[in-house]
């Protein structure tokens, strides 16, 4: 989609099962477009580099740093934010395990780390460490050590019975 | 009922783990945004900069210099007084760059605009012409003086002072050995995943500013002072911080001028740091300690003299005048050397200013006193416990006043050793890796032990309220920004209340709603603030004792409380707490609180930590295991002490084998993001933290000590060591890069 400066171009997208029709400019980042037009400001920024995953989100299913993708590359797709993982009574039990196993600190990766343990633990299949720590390599926590973190996703994998 | 000594879960994660935290970035306002144009020179002479078109833009409003901003920001960054003395050091002017810029990455000017995509663009838009000037950028050259940074002080030395006790050069002649030492740490950046951010907003008249921060109620003195505005009209709130570790008790030029802008042009201004951006606001560490040690055939360490260079960069920061004056008496550490000599120099270059970091001094005097201690046994050839043991200050000196009048409160430091060396299987461990080196595998363990300076004062302040359904709200001027602390400090004044947890609501971080405080950095929070919260809690409940009194209209001495309830001794008649607290605000006296200021005093906790390292072919270094074993007094939340032993441990596995702020020889930062190396999941160890069987109380009301440095205090000594073990080669900085490994 090429664009003039200052044009703006309509998308349709499906976040957190709500349907939105905005108007963007056609180089605005998707996590941009989540936390400015959406007000969804869950996922976080925490860098420039597409380093740390603090943006982490899902599209159409698979894991992706929102801070990389074009809100118009969203366009007619599916996306699910850490805000889209629970109901207001009930914590996803990736989120529970997080909290039950002290993995996070100040909070800032938090939501980034939870999508992207939602994301490996889709297939329901056991990890062991190794696996885990390679699947969220791409997450970065200054906070944590990670430590708990893996304890978390192991916990919440053998919750999910795998 | 009791909460204290348990791993209670944290009671405010739910926000964090379903997307509704609120960090600086996270608000919504109004608010126009700035961004920053940037000097691409080290040194030079701002000869023009050319706005119009940036101004021509959709969406700009405004772009400011040093010129204009500078009219406002009255006062310039200075050190942080509650903790330097400013008399002995030369300190430069720093505001927004006017007619000169002196880092390459200072800010030149600044730009308004509707947001930040358009602020990006504008900034792009401008021109800045800078000429050239003489710069230094290395200590080795500014020592000479030959290049000045800033020509008005007549020297590049901030600040030089002498640190002696004893008598170091007869100590050296007549020491059985003597060896030369060169130990280093570099430039490492605190990366906290939340950049900074600030929102200003001013009405005329008061100034409200929205700030990740870690030290609220100080930052509004600085602001006041810094723009000539009294402190009550002046609010300072510090939302959700995503991490700090030390590099959030700073204040830059960035921030300042968003705080003018807001001022000049009367609307909320906001600014949050691209990574980039943070990446050079933040530098930290870089000294180089040189000298000559002095030790006995039985592996007594007799003398340290030496320099120690402290760089600065281009201005002294708010906490950059620590170092130079923290580290030099903590060189002696837990060990019993009396004789030393320690010039410690501090220095400007023309690079990024330099400010604090996790540990800040600790680190850098325990790598320094621990890479002695190693070399004095690798001299002898004696083993790393032994020589240990040979130096510590035993318990029957305790406490004990350390060469430079520091006094260390309690402990048992040679038998802390040797448990520690017991629970982390040091030497299991190390018979291991010897082993595993016969079948040519590069692996090795390593030990350091350190002794951390926490606690700090002068004061905290805590105010415990009751409300009328009786619920209580404690205000701290703590502030914790990741630590859980606030969880901690829930348990204590649970127990000292004795009432479900739940009913308890920890606050901080609003100058305004929090009449004072210190904030929270160096450890002290725990042990300071929690101790303050106690002290608040039993004066509430002595006011709660004489409501109950006055009810049953008795005298106070009557009255009995336990569990919730107010019982007079002799007929058994009894209040429940919701029952007093709602006769508290009947009418009879306003409300229930108590408010302490609580003096602070240093204290001393201390431990023994252990890596277990593996190197690759290429030289690639992994700290497979990370064990520590610590005895920071009474620990009132295990879970919440070893994530801090997690954290900095990790940390320190970045300082010590991965982080590097290079700087160029144009004095740029010559690193992003991508290429710091910031541990992930796959670099950081695997842990085990233990506590000390048998703790040694502070003089605290918690009896805590502190533990949120404690391993990037020691972690970077014993993981060197490890490697030391691993690759048969001598390292004395950090980082130990996989050059350093091959070469
Ligand atoms: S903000 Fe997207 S990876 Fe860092
Ligand atoms: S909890 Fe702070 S960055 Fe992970």
């Amino acid at each position: 989609m090429l664009a003039e400066p200052g044009q703006r171009v309509k998308i349709k997208v499906k976040v957190n099962g709500v349907e939105y029709e905005e108007e963007v400019e056609p180089r605005k980042l998707l996590v941009d477009f989540l936390r400015e037009n959406l007000n969804l400001t869950g996922t976080k920024i925490g860098c420039d580099t597409t380093t740390c995953g603090a943006c982490t989100v899902l599209v159409n299913g698979k894991s992706v740093k929102s801070c990389t993708m074009l809100a118009v590359q969203a366009n007619n797709k599916e996306v699910v934010t850490i805000e889209g993982l629970s109901t207001d009574s009930r914590l996803s039990v990736v989120q529970q395990a997080f909290k039950d196993n002290f993995a996070l600190q100040c909070g800032f990766c938090t939501a980034g780390m939870i999508v992207q343990a939602h994301y490996i633990l889709k297939e329901k299949k056991p990890l062991s460490e190794e696996e885990v720590r390679d699947l969220i390599h791409g997450n970065i926590c200054r906070c944590t050590g990670y430590q708990n973190i893996v304890n978390a996703i192991m916990d919440a994998s053998r919750r999910m019975g795998a | 009922m009791s909460y204290s000594g348990k791993s209670v879960k944290r009671l405010y994660d739910d926000k964090f783990v379903t997307g509704r935290s609120t960090y600086v970035d996270d608000i919504k306002t109004n608010a126009l945004y700035a961004g920053f144009v940037r000097s691409n020179m080290a040194h030079g002479k701002i000869k023009a900069i050319n706005v119009d078109d940036a101004m021509k833009m959709n969406g700009v409003v405004a772009v400011f210099t040093g010129n204009e901003l500078n009219q406002i920001i009255k006062g310039g960054i200075g050190p942080w007084t509650t903790y330097i003395d400013p008399r002995p050091w030369k300190i430069p002017l720093w505001r927004f760059a006017q007619g000169e810029t002196k880092y390459n990455g200072e800010p030149v000017a600044m730009v308004i605009a509707s947001d930040k995509y358009t602020a990006e663009d504008a900034v792009k838009a401008i021109n800045v012409e800078i000429e050239p000037l003489d710069a230094v950028i290395g200590m080795d050259e500014a020592k000479q003086d030959k290049v000045l940074v800033h020509k008005e002080l007549g020297t590049n030395f901030g600040f030089v002072g002498d640190f002696n006790a004893g008598d170091a050069d007869k100590a050296l002649s007549s020491a059985d050995r003597k060896v030369e030492v060169e130990i280093a740490n570099n430039r490492l950046i605190p990366s906290p995943m939340e950049p900074r951010g600030i929102i200003s907003q001013y009405d005329g008249v008061n100034l409200t500013i929205w700030y990740s921060t870690q030290i609220p109620h100080f930052a509004r003195s600085e602001f006041s002072r810094i723009f000539g505005l009294p402190e009550s009209r002046i609010r300072v709130v510090m939302p959700d911080v995503g991490g700090g570790f030390g590099s959030k008790a700073h204040i830059i030029p960035e921030e300042l001028a968003v705080i003018a802008a807001s001022m000049r042009l009367g609307k909320a201004v906001r600014w949050t740091a691209t990574r980039t951006e943070e990446m050079m606001a933040t530098n930290s560490r870089h000294n180089v300690f040189k000298g000559e040690i002095g030790f006995k055939n039985d592996g007594t360490l007799v003398a340290i003299k030496g320099t120690l260079d402290v760089e600065l960069g281009a201005y002294l920061t708010y906490t950059e005048g620590l170092q130079p004056t923290i580290i030099p008496p903590m060189i002696p550490g837990p060990y019993r050397v009396r004789d030393l000599a320690i010039k410690s120099r501090a220095i400007y270059t023309n690079t990024i200013p330099i400010t604090m970091y996790r540990g800040a001094s600790r680190p850098e005097a325990t790598f320094i006193i621990e890479r002695i201690i190693s070399t004095v046994a690798d001299e002898l050839g004696m083993d790393d416990v032994e020589v240990r043991l040979r130096n510590l200050v035993r318990e029957d000196q305790m406490p004990y006043t350390n060469p430079f009048g520091l006094k260390y409160d309690t402990g048992d430091y040679p038998t802390l050793l040797k448990e520690g060396v017991r629970v982390m299987e040091y030497q299991k461990m190390k018979e291991w890796a010897a082993e595993e080196r016969k079948k040519g595998k590069k692996v090795g363990v390593g030990l350091a032990y350190y002794l951390e300076i926490c606690g700090f004062g002068p004061y905290e302040f805590s105010e415990t309220r009751v409300t009328d359904d009786g619920s209580v709200i404690v205000s701290i001027g703590g502030t914790p920004h990741g630590q859980g602390t606030e969880t901690a400090i829930a348990q204590l004044v649970a127990d000292e209340l004795q009432i479900p947890i739940e009913r308890i609501k920890i606050t901080w971080g609003d100058s305004e709603a929090v009449p004072a405080g210190t904030g929270t950095y160096g450890s002290r929070t725990l042990a300071i603030a929690g101790s303050a919260a106690i002290s608040s809690s039993r004066q509430v409940l002595e006011k709660m004792k004489r409501v109950a009194a006055r009810s049953m209209k008795a005298d106070v001495e009557e009255i009995d409380y336990k569990n919730g309830e107010f019982v007079h001794k002799k007929d058994g008649r009894k209040m429940t707490w919701n029952e007093v607290a709602k006769e508290a605000y009947s009418g009879r006296e306003p409300g229930l609180s108590a408010s302490v200021m609580l003096e602070g005093d240093v204290t001393f906790p201390y431990g023994v930590h252990m890596a277990v390292v593996e190197v690759d072919d290429y030289g690639i270094a992994r700290v497979k295991e990370y064990r520590a074993y610590d005895d920071i007094g009474r620990v009132i939340n295990p879970a919440l002490a070893e994530g801090q032993v997690h954290g900095g441990g990790t940390q320190a596995v970045g300082q010590a084998l991965y982080e590097l702020a290079i700087i160029n020889e144009n004095g740029q930062l010559a690193v992003t993001y991508a290429d710091y190396y910031v541990p992930t999941a796959v670099e950081a160890p695997k842990f085990k933290s233990y506590f000390a069987e048998k703790y040694h109380p502070s003089a605290y009301l918690t009896k805590s000590k502190g533990v949120g440095e404690a391993s990037l205090i020691v972690g970077p000594a014993a993981i060197v060591r490890a490697l030391e073990d691993a690759t048969g080669k001598r390292f004395n900085k950090t980082p130990v890069t996989p050059e350093d490994i091959l070469k």
